[in-house]
């Protein structure tokens, strides 16, 4: 269990999708949830940065727990997710704050993850509001990025939610790179998901 | 000049001559002295002299709210108690919610100083400006509920008592003041200071309007604050579900979880004390400071207390696992006569515990030993009343081990009992103890957040490097948030930015962050200055032979001593101070502070 909390942790703060003590992860056992300590650099993860406490009921260890274990606890309960991935991918971020969806442009985006909601909050660290409503999208989409703040993304592994966030970011600079060069896009098929 | 934050006024009451006066208070005293803590020490330096008897005429006691108490703004409802103290002949603050703090402050004063001694009992009376003292002769003998509810029917319900109890009476040298029947000023024995001038009460009322200087900002900023307070699994999960005891099990885990009169560095029935040990079975509702959306007290109900405020996180430890004690119910009942008689639970049962391992060791002859669960109450009586056996843990632990020439079982600092900490696995908090101005205190630097809860940053535990600069740091900012005075749990949320920002919209006076660690520093000079000429050179900068020299002897702080000396050289170099512990005159200078 550490040594994949190790991995992604470590190849999410290299690639660039969390800076040095932002993001969190965490997966689901039974009626327990493992997540990564408060504060803890997901790049250099050790033991006693992995922090278990309960699905419904808090125990002492919650003062340890990340911030956002509330928003976890809610999608775990809402979702058959197992594993979660909180991330704070630079271009998405860009992309959130003007876009109230993201259509990936790109044809590995648009495969695997047809259309990225938006979702607007007054509260977005930690909120009663995420965790209100992210369950209802995460039920219906893989990734879902809180504007402004960051992407949340479900998988039965950690590897899955994994490579939503790192597909999302990648598809996020692509659409970032092709509106610089300020020309109609020649590929037209992503209105479609629009409808998704 | 208009003040925002303040009212500007003191009132001092004489206890000999029974006159009292409103005094104007300086605006720069108050700017850079804040309020709290800073204006007591300020009192207390200037006022007390330093070699004077802590229970004699000459010693005062100074009661301050800060500039934010009354304002409203969460966690700011908190007063301090300032005094030389009858345990440790320092230097000495305590703080507690509740809403006295608030009514003095409502009432049109920023500070109360209590002089001189009065030939029989008395109680104060403060309502919106004016006051006056009244015979106590009924009240002298009553416990602190007893004393609270009397004086309430009497005056009022929106009045808030602080009081003493029969230990305060007694001149227990670690009897609490008691604020709203249950919220102690625990430490340091001011119930004593309080009882050896007679002074069973101070009674207040109060509906003056606190001023700000920019409500709109001050709004603002609790709103963003409000946000972190809500997000942060501690204040928003852990303490309002757990209490303090949350740290129960954590600390136990990690095996700094002293047990036995610190033989042990863990408990092995620690779960059946801890918080959810509570949730699960004497929980009977949660209860806070006025607006704080923390509400981290625990009301509980067992058969002997019926329903009352439950044990914090070391009044737990110290009348529980410090005794080798794992019976809930009794602990809850041990702390509930603490708080009736006027008793600092942490030094009563650390002085229990102390004690307990004299009788152990065959030094002392007493009808108890560790884990005798049912003798605690009584023994918690015996100590408030000074009978028998009690007579002599009435000393505190200091006291009594040196009686016997066995000062080595004291676990002490100063003679302020050591709280629910084991330094060898937390080297920080070892230092934290040994320098503390008064005493074995943990609230002064609270490293177990960096060392233990990550609180702002995780750092090694088990090192000593750099473990200096962070014990200052805390030391001068805590200095000046507890003289604003904020909860110490809000800043688990918030940065001493927020409290910068905060002060300064309620003021209208800038402050930056830095300000605040220099007006904290400057505290913490003002105070070592203080205790350097009461006698207290760095030889006191230590901490018991035990946690030095005896390693702990299994767990995961198996084979840990604390490496005070290198800490400690590094912690006066960086203080600016000499080898023996004496601030050096360029930092005097620098902080404007004289020698």
């Amino acid at each position: 269990m550490l040594k994949d909390f190790q991995k992604f942790g470590r190849d999410l703060f290299l690639a660039g999708l969390n800076s040095s003590h932002s993001g969190n992860l965490s997966v689901r056992c039974g009626d327990r949830i493992i997540i990564t300590r408060r504060g803890a650099m997901l790049g250099h993860l050790e033991e006693r940065d992995l922090i278990e406490t309960g699905l419904e009921k808090n125990d002492s260890n919650i003062i340890l727990a990340s911030t956002e274990i509330r928003v976890h606890r809610a999608i775990y309960k809402g979702t058959a997710a197992l594993a979660i991935v909180h991330a704070h991918p630079v271009h998405a971020v860009a992309l959130s704050l003007l876009e109230d969806e993201i259509i990936p442009v790109d044809s590995e985006g648009a495969y695997l993850l047809h259309k990225v909601p938006v979702l607007s909050a007054e509260h977005t660290i930690g909120s009663k509001e995420l965790e209100e409503k992210l369950p209802t999208l995460l039920k219906e989409y893989k990734i879902v990025m809180v504007r402004g703040h960051g992407s949340f993304a479900v998988g039965q592994v950690l590897e899955e939610a994994y490579q939503w966030t790192s597909c999302l970011e990648h598809t996020c600079r692509i659409t970032c790179l092709t509106r610089t060069f300020k020309r109609d896009l020649q590929e037209k098929r992503t209105s479609r998901y629009r409808e998704w | 000049m208009i003040l925002c934050g303040w009212s500007g006024k003191a009132l001092r009451v004489n206890l000999s001559s029974g006159r009292i006066t409103c005094e104007d208070i300086a605006p720069k005293v108050l700017a850079d002295w804040i309020g709290g803590r800073g204006l007591g020490a300020w009192t207390v330096a200037g006022e007390i002299p330093a070699g004077c008897d802590p229970l004699g005429e000459n010693n005062k006691l100074v009661f301050a709210a800060g500039p934010l108490t009354g304002t409203g703004v969460p966690g700011t409802g908190r007063f301090s108690a300032s005094s030389k103290s009858p345990l440790t002949g320092t230097i000495f603050d305590s703080n507690a919610g509740g809403r006295w703090g608030v009514r003095l402050k409502k009432s049109g004063f920023d500070m109360l100083i209590i002089e001189g001694v009065s030939s029989a009992p008395v109680y104060l009376t403060i309502t919106d400006g004016q006051a006056a003292l009244h015979e106590a002769g009924n009240l002298w003998g009553a416990d602190v509920i007893e004393t609270n509810s009397n004086l309430k029917n009497m005056l009022g319900k929106d009045t808030s008592i602080a009081c003493i109890g029969p230990a305060g009476e007694n001149l227990v040298r670690f009897a609490s003041i008691m604020n709203e029947g249950h919220r102690a000023l625990g430490r340091g024995g001011l119930g004593a200071v309080m009882g050896a001038k007679k002074l069973k009460a101070i009674a207040v009322q109060g509906s003056k309007k606190v001023n700000v200087a920019d409500a709109e900002k001050l709004n603002f900023i609790v709103y963003e604050a409000g946000k972190w307070i809500k997000a942060n699994p501690i204040t928003s999960q852990g303490l309002p579900e757990f209490g303090t005891p949350v740290l129960v099990n954590l600390f136990n885990e990690l095996g700094v979880f002293p047990a036995r009169n610190f033989q042990a560095s863990q408990f092995l029935s620690a779960a059946r004390i801890s918080g959810e040990a509570i949730a699960e079975t004497i929980f009977a509702g949660r209860q806070g400071c006025h607006g704080c959306p923390v509400q981290c007290t625990r009301l509980i109900k067992t058969p002997k207390t019926g329903i009352t405020a439950g044990p914090e996180y070391e009044s737990i430890w110290a009348l529980g696992p410090e005794c080798g004690i794992d019976d809930l119910e009794v602990i809850a009942e041990a702390n509930y006569l603490c708080n009736r008689l006027g008793l600092d639970t942490v030094s009563t049962g650390v002085t229990i515990g102390c004690a307990m391992e004299l009788v152990e060791k065959g030094i002392l002859k007493a009808g108890f030993t560790f884990g005798d669960a049912a003798g605690l109450p009584r023994i918690v009586k015996q100590i408030a009343y000074r009978e028998g056996t009690g007579n002599l843990l009435a000393e505190g632990s200091r006291r009594l081990a040196e009686k016997f020439g066995a000062g080595q079982y004291a676990m002490q600092v100063k003679g302020l009992e050591l709280p629910a900490y084991d330094p060898r696995g937390l080297q920080g908090m070892g230092l934290g103890f040994a320098t503390s101005n008064r005493g074995g205190c943990h609230l002064r630097a609270y490293m177990a957040g960096p060392e233990a809860l990550g609180v702002p940053k995780m750092v090694d535990r088990f090192d000593t490097g750099g473990k200096a600069g962070l014990v200052i740091n805390q030391q001068n900012i805590n200095a000046a948030i507890d003289s604003l005075i904020a909860c110490r749990f809000i800043n688990m949320a918030v940065s001493e930015e927020y409290f910068a920002r905060i002060l300064s919209a309620a003021t209208g006076i800038d402050y930056s962050p830095q300000d605040l660690y220099r007006i904290g520093e400057r505290i913490w000079n003002l105070e070592r200055l203080y205790n350097l000429r009461a006698g207290l050179d760095s030889s006191f900068d230590t901490l018991p032979p035990r946690l030095l020299e005896e390693p702990v002897s299994e767990g995961p702080s198996r084979g840990k001593t604390v490496e005070l000396e290198p800490m400690l050289a590094e912690y006066y170099r960086f203080r600016g101070w000499d080898e023996s512990g004496i601030p050096l005159p360029k930092k005097l200078q620098e902080l404007e502070l004289e020698g």
